[in-house]
This record gives C-alpha cells, structure tokens and sequence, in this order.
C-alpha cells in the first residue's frame, strides 16, 4: 500500500509540476551574441498561450521579474520590455498556460558584448 | 460496479468494501484539490502558485476548470452514495461515470475535438476501472480460506467478462493512440512513442499475469486448491504494482510529454 500511495503521490506531482514546451521562436534567438542590449524580447508560441511569468536573469545578478500587467489575453506573439543591466549573458525563463490547459515552460539565453 | 455486478460474490465484504471505496474516493477528493493546486504552482515556478487566486481563476477558464468540476461533482456523488441505501449504489456508479468523464476533458484527446472518441476514451476508462476494482474484492476473498470457494466463481465470472473487457481496452487504447500519433515511425522516434511503448509492454505483462490468473490459479481453486489461492493473491499485487506503473505512465505521456509534431 505504500508503494502504491507514493507511486501515485509522485505521478500527482509529475503531472502538476511538468510542462510542455513549443516556442517557435524567439527574439534575441537561443545562444545569440549581441552588440547591444535589446530594447525587448519577443516570443512567439505555435499556439496561443497566457504567459504567467517571465524572468531575467543576468550574470550573478539578482533574478528581476519582467512586468506582464498588459498581457491579459491568450496570444501566439509577444513583445516584453527587457530592462538593461549592462554586457554579459542574459538567461530569460518563461512559463504560461496553453488554452488547452496544459502548463508550459521554457528559457533561453543571448549574450551581449 | 464491482458492487452491482458481483453482489452475490462480494456481499460479504459488504462494510470493507464501503470503507475502502471511502478511503479511495476521500484520496481522490484531496488528489483532485491538490492537483489543481499545482497545476497553479507549475504556472508561476513556486508554491505560492497554489493559492495564487488569478493563476487558478486563469485555470478555471481552461479546460483544466471544466475537468475539476466533473471530477470534484463525480468525486462526491460517490462518497454520498456510500452513506445511501439501495439507491446510493447507482448514486456512486454515477460518480463515478462522471469523475472518469473528466480525464476526457484533458490531455490531448480533446485535441481531436471529437465527441465519439471522447466517449471511446470514456468506455477505455470504464473497463479500465471495473478492471482495477475487481482486484481488491478479489484478494480480500483468495486470502481467506473460508471463502474459496467465492472467489473462485468470483474468478471465474471475472474471467469471462474481461475477455470482452481486455478487447475493448487494447483496440480503444491501440485506436486512440493512432489518431493521436498518425504515423508508426513516430512511435520510436519520439519521447511520447517510447513512453506509449513502456505503457504497452506494462500492459502485456499485466495481460500474462491476467492469463495466469484466468487458466492456472482460478481453476485450482476451483478444485479447491489453497495453494492456487495464494498464487492468485501474489499475482494480484504484482497485477496492482503494475497497474499504478501503467497510470504512472499515462499520467507522463498525457500531461508531461507534447505530442510529437
């Protein structure tokens, strides 16, 4: 009975913590290399999806929460203000919800120099 | 439904069998609570996303909210049958009915937007579930020498219907499978196709162990063989060890992997 409790309890936490992933594409792409700090960052999902929460993170900075008072409706494309925190690697992590009700979740990092 | 097919059979566990219901329905009550709950955490990275009232408003609106109410309905029409006489049976059949015809709500079979294959998904799940709720009443009864000879016409009576059953799982399972992957080369080729294939070979182990069952130990303890009983209870908790590794696996490849492209 144990077993059987703690396989289950672990399946409830494997569904409710995973995620589906299907950018399409982003703006700056994955691993670019940069001149200057992008004014935004742009996301674009193969369905429509409300994105929950996005972060950067940059270098050993602290992680900063990028504002998404505006995004209030399910949308394939998205255009966020990126805050300059100067030259280095910039690690942008979003997670939101497709209308199917499945969460997602993804990341992606560009470099600037 | 083991309770209105089997009642002659499984009368007397009558009391064990509504204190086990309830012990299982109450479980599914928090697990359904609960896995909302995460399902609002998984969209904000943190705990805090458990009681995050826009992220579960936002849930609600989905089909994830759709799927919670008939569970959370079907989850409690079964419990207030339990406590009901006469009618409380088919009060907590209805429950259950409509707790199963929320998994039809999520995953990726409403992506096909197709009510009859719903409905397929839901007959899957009801053989799924007479299935699995056989086991209990069945090892209850094995384990008891008094009731031999119950358990093996209780057996045996399961035996011939899950012939029937065990057809209907393996083409609406093999069905649904091929609308959702449409092509045989994505099955090892993709995550989604090797976790198909992990739950397949669980399913074909767990139909050895049925065939076992069904032409070993059954007719032992026809012929009154303890010995036979006791392998049948082994097999029983093998056949539940398997069986929550096979929801384990349907629970991955229908809320952890995409389907593939």
């Amino acid at each position: 009975m144990k077993i059987i409790i703690t396989a289950l309890i672990s399946s409830i936490f494997a569904s409710g913590a995973s995620a589906h992933s299907n950018v399409d594409t982003t703006t700056p792409s994955n691993q670019a290399v940069l001149a200057e700090v992008p004014a935004q960052i742009d996301l674009d999902f193969a369905k429509k999806i409300r994105l929950t929460k996005v972060e950067v993170t940059h270098e050993s900075d602290p992680t900063v929460p990028v504002g998404l008072d505006g995004q209030t409706r399910f949308e394939r494309a998205f255009s966020l203000p990126l805050q300059n925190m100067g030259d280095g690697t910039y690690h942008i992590e979003w997670r939101g919800l497709g209308m199917d009700g499945h969460a997602m979740q993804g990341e992606f990092t560009f470099d600037v120099n | 439904m083991v309770r209105l097919v089997f009642w002659t059979h499984v009368e007397p566990l009558d009391a064990r069998l509504r204190r086990f219901s309830l012990t299982l329905a109450s479980l599914a009550l928090m697990a359904t609570i609960l896995s909302l709950l995460l399902r609002g955490a998984a969209l904000t990275g943190d705990l805090a996303g458990m009681v995050d009232r826009e992220m579960l408003g936002l849930l609600w609106t989905t089909s994830v909210g759709k799927a919670f109410t008939y569970r959370l309905a079907g989850v409690i029409l079964i419990i207030v049958g339990l406590y009901l006489p006469i009618i409380g049976t088919w009060l907590s059949l209805s429950g259950g009915v409509i707790a199963l015809w929320s998994f039809t709500q999520i995953g990726h079979i409403p992506d096909l937007d197709q009510t009859g294959i719903r409905m397929l998904l839901l007959l899957h799940l009801l053989g799924v579930s007479f299935w699995v709720g056989i086991l209990a009443p069945l090892h209850w009864l094995a384990r008891d020498p008094e009731y031999l000879e119950i358990a093996a016409n209780l057996g045996d009576h399961f035996g011939v219907m899950a012939s029937g059953i065990v057809a209907v799982l393996v083409l609406a399972g093999g069905f649904m499978a091929w609308l959702l992957l449409g092509s045989l080369s994505l099955v090892f080729t993709s995550a989604y196709g090797l976790a198909l294939v992990g739950k397949v070979t669980l399913v074909a182990f767990l139909l050895v162990l049925a065939a076992a069952n069904k032409l070993r130990f059954i007719p032992g303890m026809k012929a009154g063989k303890e010995q036979a009983a006791n392998h049948l209870v082994r097999s029983i908790e093998l056949e539940i060890i398997v069986i929550t590794s096979v929801l384990i696996a349907t629970a991955t490849l229908t809320s952890v992997l995409s389907l593939p492209m």
